[in-house]
C-alpha cells in the first residue's frame, strides 16, 4: 500500500466530509420545499433565514478554530452579551445618553469598543488556557458567567437601547442588492476564516497543534502564542457578533444567549469538525450552523406539532453526525 | 488498641448519638421561637435591577414606610432558585417581621421558605408562588389569563373587521404566567370569527427564536395580521422579525409588560398595543396583608390584580402603568 502525500489527502477528506453534510442540508430543503413550495421556496424565506443565522455564524467560525486546537470556547455568547453592552452605552454616552439619532463616527467608535471587548475577554481565556494550562472547559465555563455578570454590573442588569439607526437601518436591516447587509457581513468574515484557516502557515499549525500539540511544539511552532491567538480570534469574532446582534435586534440584550455557545458548538460538529481537534473545515461549518436553522424554520413552515419540533431537530442532529461518524468509520476500515 | 483511642472513639460515638436523639432537626432550625425584629420587612423580587420588580419595589417601599416599617429589598442577580436561597436563608438569620417573595421556582424554594414560617416570619408570596400553598400566608400576584384576554380583545380592536390570522408567541413550555397568558388569549380570540388563530410557538425565551418564528409564519400564512407576544423578549425578536420583513405596523403587535423600551416602542409603532401588569400595586397590597398577617388581623389568601391594556392612543393617560428604573 503506497502511503499518498499528505496534504492533498486532508484536502481530499475535508473536501467528501464537507459534501456529505451538504447534502443533507440540501435533503432538508428539498423536503420542506415539497411540502410548502409556496412558502419554503421564496425570496423572503431566504433571506430571513440567511439573516437570522449571520450572528451564529460569525461565532462558529471562531468556534471552528478553537474546535481545531482540540480546545472549546463556552464564553462566546457571554461575550457578545458583554460587548454589546459595552458598546451601546458607549454610543449613547458619546450621543448623551441616547444615541439613536448619532452618526456614523459614533457607530465607529462603537464598533471598536465591541471589538476590543471581545478582544479582552478572548485574550484573558487565552492567558489562562495557554500560559496558566488550565483546561479551557474550565476557563471558559469561569469567563461564560463573568462575561454576563460584568454586562449585567455595567447596563445595572437591563438591556441597552437607544442604538443608532443609521447603524440599524443599514447593518441591521438594510440590503444590497437584496442580499442582507447583515449576511454580506457575514459572509466576509466567513470567507476570510476559511482562507485563514485552509491556506495559511496559521491554519497549518492550528490543525498540527489540534493532532498533537506536544509534536508540533516539538517541530518547534510556538504553542502557547498561537493557543492565545486563536482564543483572541475567537473573542474578537463574538465582539464583532455582540455588534452584529445590537444592530439586528436595535437594543442589546441582556438575555436570550444563553445557549448561544451550544449552538455554535453545534453548527462546528454538525460540519464535520472533530471535537478531539486536528481535523475541521470552515465550508462544513456554514453548512452545520445552517442545518438546525432551516429545521426551526421548515418545522413553523410546515405546522409540526411545537412540542415535538425540539425533538425533531434533536433527532436530525444526532443523527446527521452519528451518519457522518459511521461513514467515516467505514471508510477509515478500507 | 490504645485506651486512648478506645477513650476517644468513645467520646466520639456518645457525641455522635447526641447529636442523632438530641432533636431531629433540620439544616437551619431556628431552635425554639426566639423573638422576630417585628417592625421590619423585607421584599426578595425574581431578579434585580428589571422594571417590573423595581416598580414592585418601588410600591413597597411606600406602602411599608406609611405603615411604619423598617424596609430592606435583597434580590438575586439572575431568575434562579440557586442564586435566590441562600439570600432567603440569610434574611431568615434577622428574623424580619414578614418576608415578601417571588419564588423563583415553585418546588426549590418551598424548603427556605417554610424554614422562615417555621422560624415565625411571615410570608407573603407576589407575582410567581409555590405549589405548596400551606407556607404562605397570602398570594398577591397578577391576573394573566385576564392579561391574555385584554391582548386578545385589543388586537381585535386594532384589526377592525379585517380578516387575517394571528399567532401567539410562548417562553419555554411549562412556565406558569405566561402559558396562563397564552391560555387566556386563545380563549378569547374565539369570540372573533374574522381572526383565524394559528396556535402558538414556543420561543425558548430567546429573541433570535421569536425572531425567526414570526418570519417562517409569515411565509406559511401571510395573511398574518396580529401577533402576541407574551413576554419582552419573545416581543423584542417578534418586533425584529417584523421589521425585517417589512411589515412594521401592517401586522399588529400585542406585547406584555411595560418597560421603558417597551413604551418607547410602543409610542414609535413598532408594538402596536402593550398589556401591562401593575406591580405597584401588587408590592403594596403584599404589603397591607403581611402587615394583617404580623398584626393577627383576617389576611386575604389569594389575591389577584388587574392588567391593563395600553396602545399608542391612550398611551398619555396611562404613565402610571409604565414600569420604572428606579424609585
Amino acid at each position: 500500500m503506497t502511503t499518498p502525500q499528505r496534504k492533498p489527502l486532508l484536502q481530499r477528506l475535508a473536501g467528501t466530509n464537507t459534501l456529505w453534510i451538504a447534502l443533507v442540508l440540501l435533503l432538508l430543503i428539498a423536503v420542506f420545499g415539497a411540502l410548502r413550495p409556496d412558502a419554503v421556496l421564496t425570496v423572503f424565506t431566504l433571506q430571513t433565514t440567511l439573516v437570522e443565522t449571520a450572528v451564529l455564524l460569525v461565532l462558529a467560525v471562531g468556534m471552528t478554530f478553537v474546535i481545531i486546537t482540540s480546545g472549546i470556547d463556552l464564553s462566546v455568547g457571554s461575550v457578545l452579551v458583554f460587548s454589546g453592552v459595552t458598546s451601546a452605552m458607549t454610543m449613547n454616552a458619546l450621543s448623551g445618553g441616547d444615541a439613536t439619532n448619532a452618526g456614523w463616527g459614533v457607530v465607529a467608535v462603537g464598533l471598536l469598543v465591541a471589538l476590543v471587548s471581545g478582544a479582552a475577554w478572548g485574550l484573558l481565556n487565552g492567558v489562562l488556557i495557554a500560559k496558566a494550562k488550565i483546561p479551557a472547559l474550565i476557563v471558559t465555563l469561569g469567563s461564560f458567567g463573568a462575561a454576563l455578570g460584568a454586562g449585567q454590573l455595567i447596563s445595572n442588569g437591563s438591556n441597552v437601547s437607544g442604538v443608532p439607526n443609521v447603524l440599524s437601518n443599514n447593518l441591521g436591516t438594510g440590503t444590497t442588492f437584496g442580499v442582507p447587509n447583515l449576511v454580506i457581513l457575514a459572509a466576509v468574515i466567513t470567507a476570510a476564516g476559511a482562507l485563514l484557516l485552509g491556506t495559511t502557515r496559521f491554519g497549518r499549525h492550528t490543525y498540527a497543534i489540534g493532532s498533537n500539540e506536544e509534536a508540533a511544539r516539538r517541530v518547534g511552532i510556538s504553542v502557547t502564542r498561537h493557543l492565545m491567538t486563536v482564543y483572541l480570534l475567537a473573542g474578537v469574532l463574538a465582539g464583532l457578533a455582540g455588534f452584529m446582534a445590537t444592530a439586528y435586534f436595535r437594543v442589546a440584550s441582556i438575555t436570550g444567549h444563553d445557549t448561544d455557545n451550544l449552538n455554535a458548538i453545534a453548527g462546528v460538529v454538525l460540519g464535520g469538525t472533530s471535537l478531539f481537534g486536528g481535523a475541521g473545515s470552515i465550508v462544513g461549518t456554514i453548512f452545520g450552523v445552517f442545518i438546525p436553522a432551516v429545521l426551526r424554520k421548515g418545522f413553523v413552515i410546515v405546522g409540526v406539532n411545537v412540542y415535538w419540533q425540539p425533538i425533531a431537530v434533536a433527532i436530525v442532529l444526532v443523527a446527521a453526525v452519528w451518519f457522518d461518524q459511521s461513514r467515516r468509520k467505514a471508510r477509515d476500515q478500507r | 488498641m490504645s485506651t486512648r483511642t478506645v477513650r476517644t472513639l468513645g467520646l466520639v460515638a456518645a457525641a455522635a448519638l447526641l447529636a442523632a436523639c438530641g432533636s431531629g432537626g433540620q439544616i437551619g432550625d431556628s431552635g425554639g421561637s426566639a423573638p422576630t425584629a417585628v417592625k421590619k420587612m423585607v421584599l426578595i423580587p425574581g431578579v434585580a435591577a428589571e422594571p417590573f420588580y423595581i416598580s414592585m419595589e418601588c410600591g413597597f417601599r411606600e406602602a411599608a414606610k406609611a405603615a411604619g416599617y423598617e424596609v430592606d429589598v435583597q434580590a438575586p442577580a439572575k431568575f434562579d432558585a440557586p442564586l435566590q436561597i441562600p439570600i432567603v436563608t440569610g434574611v431568615l438569620a434577622n428574623k424580619p417581621g414578614a418576608v415578601l417573595i417571588a419564588p423563583t421556582d415553585d418546588k426549590a424554594l418551598a424548603g427556605p421558605m417554610k424554614q422562615l414560617k417555621d422560624a415565625g416570619v411571615k410570608v407573603v408570596e407576589v407575582d410567581t408562588k409555590l405549589q405548596d400553598t400551606s407556607i404562605a400566608e397570602s398570594s398577591i400576584s397578577s391576573n394573566n389569563a385576564q392579561g391574555g384576554k385584554k391582548a386578545a380583545e385589543t388586537l381585535a380592536r386594532l384589526v377592525g373587521d379585517k380578516q387575517g390570522s394571528v399567532l401567539v408567541l410562548n417562553t419555554k413550555a411549562g412556565t406558569s404566567t405566561t402559558d396562563a397568558r397564552a391560555k387566556g388569549f386563545e380563549d378569547a380570540i374565539k369570540a372573533f370569527p374574522n381572526l383565524k388563530y394559528l396556535g402558538q410557538q414556543y420561543t425558548d425565551n430567546e429573541p433570535d427564536q421569536a425572531a425567526s418564528k414570526v418570519t417562517a409564519t409569515l411565509s406559511s400564512d401571510p395573511d398574518l395580521i396580529g401577533v402576541f407576544a407574551t413576554n419582552l423578549n419573545t416581543g423584542e425578536g417578534a418586533a425584529t422579525g417584523l421589521r425585517n420583513a417589512g411589515k412594521t405596523g401592517a401586522v399588529n403587535l400585542v406585547g406584555f409588560d411595560a418597560s421603558p423600551k417597551q413604551v418607547q416602542d410602543l409610542q414609535a409603532g413598532v408594538v402596536q398595543a402593550l398589556i401591562a401588569q401593575d406591580p405597584a400595586t401588587i408590592g403594596k397590597t403584599g404589603v397591607e396583608q403581611a402587615v394583617a398577617a404580623i398584626e393577627g388581623k383576617e389576611v386575604k389568601r389569594n389575591i389577584e390584580t388587574d392588567l391593563v391594556a395600553i396602545t399608542k392612543t391612550d398611551a398619555a393617560g396611562s404613565e402610571r402603568y409604565f414600569y420604572k428604573q428606579a424609585c
